[in-house]
């Protein structure tokens, strides 16, 4: 089975993105392994990252993913010719676009129709929204394409979020050492305990790490991040390494025509080392649980 | 000084509650679709339906007529949550555990048995890993069953004697000495409840057999008649029985024992001379005074002296009372002798 692995948290900002692309990359560059990146967050980031997303003028402030390269419309008669993760809530096909890097393929966000999917009424958001991303990946065929897959979710407990939490093996909380950001965790491990409950003992939903992102050399982040390691609770789910603040990381998000891995800089770079020991801990935490 | 900030202690502790309570209850919520043809009745369900799996498929056989009109009656009983389970399917999941190849009930009877009236191949259940002890199997089939309104006040009654029988040998005590406080805690229910099922745990052979009957139904009234004094128990029961409301059996016993606080029991008087003279005492009722002399002239030892006595007018007091002082002097001097 692939490994299914959700960045998420209910605050914006912390990181789930920038987690995602380092995951995406660690598990395709340095893994060898075949990934599917797919965006569940109606903002488009992940997908902007890997595809020229375009904007939607029709909706105000939406991205659509562009026409996909292999779309004929004399032959793709009743598609329009855009896929995106957000087909699997309508009961549509789905075909994931390449991407520059050979073993990552993405299936892009579409913002109002990730958005509309989710409205619906209380009584069918288990079955048309929280259980379709699952039941999408469980099809043999995309279990056979994929080692990976990378799940980006919304900064929401919502059901996109869920739905995300549903389908994974594993589960990445990112989070900044402030005030905000650790009630941010609260709320993701709650998200976490209500699954927990409710699968099955042969597929538990692990914890793969609380990453702490963003960390400055600054007091209030170095005793928060030393009180979640020493509480019983938190200390064996908040990794050992981090993520500093640094520039390189908002520069290697802006890019011209290719994107430039973090795993592309030289291997003696601060931001590649701490990023290559955060995704070895991640990935050796997924991979020896079975 | 470097500044300080710390993780406010109520979030530290709902982080606690959070990560232990997932590790405690992985999987307590799963659930799966599972074919009823799996499904096997639980012989030790406290309910006491006797419709059996069989009776659905192939029709109700049973060895008497009374049985089989007992198993149509259950039949028929079932015929409207079959009609929703048609209409909705079944929304609560029900309980089981896994034994070989079949799945036994832990709770959900009715919704089982009404799926296959209702023609279902399958049912939503909770599967759990093994079969509960003792004592969480009777407390999740008290869980699953207080809420209903159908379950007869004897059935809830042989369900708490299971919980309280298990909760009991779990503890190592006898059944008799668990209290109310305990039955609290155990059902998690009001201290009120719990003594009201302490109070129909710890009842009469006889009451028991009114509420298997039907003839009682009301557990608040019981626990009135079991907390009333000895003496009233019997016409309490009768009173419930006649339809008698709680309102008014608690007004029966506020009666009794006010009458009972109000009545003088004359004390020892500690001052003077030692008291050696006994007084009988004294009613102004004739018949109770009749009712005395007659059963101490019948006695054994005093039926000698009818005879000295003679006839007695038993509406004439005075005569009463002067036949109480004559055999009490005769015994006395017969006594002396």
């Amino acid at each position: 089975m692939a490994k299914v692995i959700a960045n998420a948290t209910n605050k914006g900002g912390e990181g789930k993105t920038t987690m995602s692309i380092m995951l995406a990359e660690y598990a395709a560059l340095i893994m060898n392994k075949r990934v599917l990146a797919i965006d569940l967050d109606p903002q488009a980031n992940f997908s902007k990252y890997y595809i020229n997303i375009e904007y939607d003028t029709a909706y105000k402030g939406g991205k659509i993913p562009p026409i996909h390269p292999e779309y004929d419309p004399n032959v793709d008669m009743g598609w329009d010719g855009r896929s995106s993760i957000a087909n699997i809530f309508y009961g549509e096909e789905v075909f994931p676009y390449k991407t520059n890097f050979d073993l990552i393929d993405i299936l892009p966000s579409h913002s109002h129709r990730l958005q509309e999917a989710e409205a619906v009424t209380k009584d069918e958001v288990l079955k048309k929204v929280h259980l379709r991303l699952k039941e999408f990946l469980d099809i043999p065929e995309l279990q056979d394409s994929y080692d990976v897959v990378i799940i980006d979710t919304p900064p929401s407990k919502g059901p996109l979020t869920i739905a995300g939490i549903k389908a994974c093996t594993d589960i990445v909380i990112p989070s900044q050492m402030e005030e905000d950001s650790v009630d941010g965790i609260y709320g993701m491990l709650q998200l976490w305990k209500q699954e927990t409950y409710s699968r099955p003992a042969d597929n538990p939903i692990k914890i793969a790490g609380i990453l702490a992102n963003r960390v400055r050399n600054v007091s209030l982040h170095k005793s928060l991040y030393d009180q979640l390691k020493s509480l019983e609770s938190t200390k064996d789910l908040v990794l050992n390494e981090i993520i500093k603040e640094r520039v390189i990381y908002g520069e290697l998000r802006v890019k011209e025509d290719r994107p430039k891995s973090v795993f592309d800089l030289p291997a003696s770079h601060p931001a590649r080392k701490e990023c290559e020991a955060v995704c070895s801990t991640i990935m050796k935490r997924i991979y020896e649980n079975g | 000084m470097a500044k300080s900030f710390k993780i406010k202690q109520t979030l530290a502790n709902a982080l606690d509650d959070t990560v232990s309570s997932a590790k405690n209850n992985a999987g307590e919520l799963h659930v799966e679709i599972i074919p009823l043809r799996k499904i096997s009745l639980d012989p030790d369900n406290p309910r006491d339906l006797i419709l059996n799996f069989n009776d659905l498929q192939q029709g109700i056989k049973a060895d008497t007529a009374e049985l089989t009109v007992r198993k149509t009656r259950e039949k028929d009983s079932l015929a409207s949550i079959a009609k929703s389970i048609a209409a909705k399917g079944v929304i609560q999941p029900i309980t089981v555990y896994k034994n070989a190849d079949q799945y036994i009930l832990v709770t959900g009877e009715r919704r089982t048995l009404g799926s296959i009236l209702a023609n279902k191949v399958d049912i939503p259940a909770r599967i759990l890993t093994a079969k509960p002890n003792e004592l969480d199997l009777s407390l999740l089939q008290w869980i699953e069953n207080i809420e209903r309104e159908d379950l007869s006040l004897w059935e809830r009654l042989r369900n708490l004697d299971k919980i309280v029988g298990a909760y009991a040998k779990t503890n190592n005590k006898d059944v008799n000495t668990v209290t109310a406080s305990e039955i609290t805690k155990l059902l998690g229910c009001s201290p009120q409840q719990a003594s009201n099922y302490h109070a129909i745990l710890n009842t009469s052979d006889d009451i028991r057999e009114y509420i298997k009957t039907g003839d009682l139904k009301n557990i608040e009234k019981i626990a009135v008649i079991f907390k009333a004094p000895a003496s009233m128990r019997d016409a309490l029961i009768k009173a419930a029985i006649d339809g008698q409301t709680l309102a008014q059996l608690k007004k029966l016993v506020k009666e009794a024992e006010a009458s009972l606080k109000n009545r003088t029991i004359p004390k020892e008087s500690k001052a003077g001379r030692p008291t050696n003279k006994i007084n009988f005492g004294a009613t102004t009722n004739r018949k109770i005074a009749g009712l005395f002399l007659r059963a101490i002239l019948e006695h054994e030892d005093l039926k000698k002296y009818q005879e000295t006595i003679g006839k007695i007018d038993w509406d004439d007091a005075k005569a009463i009372g002067n036949s109480f002082r004559i055999l009490t002097k005769l015994v006395e001097q017969d006594i002396s002798n």
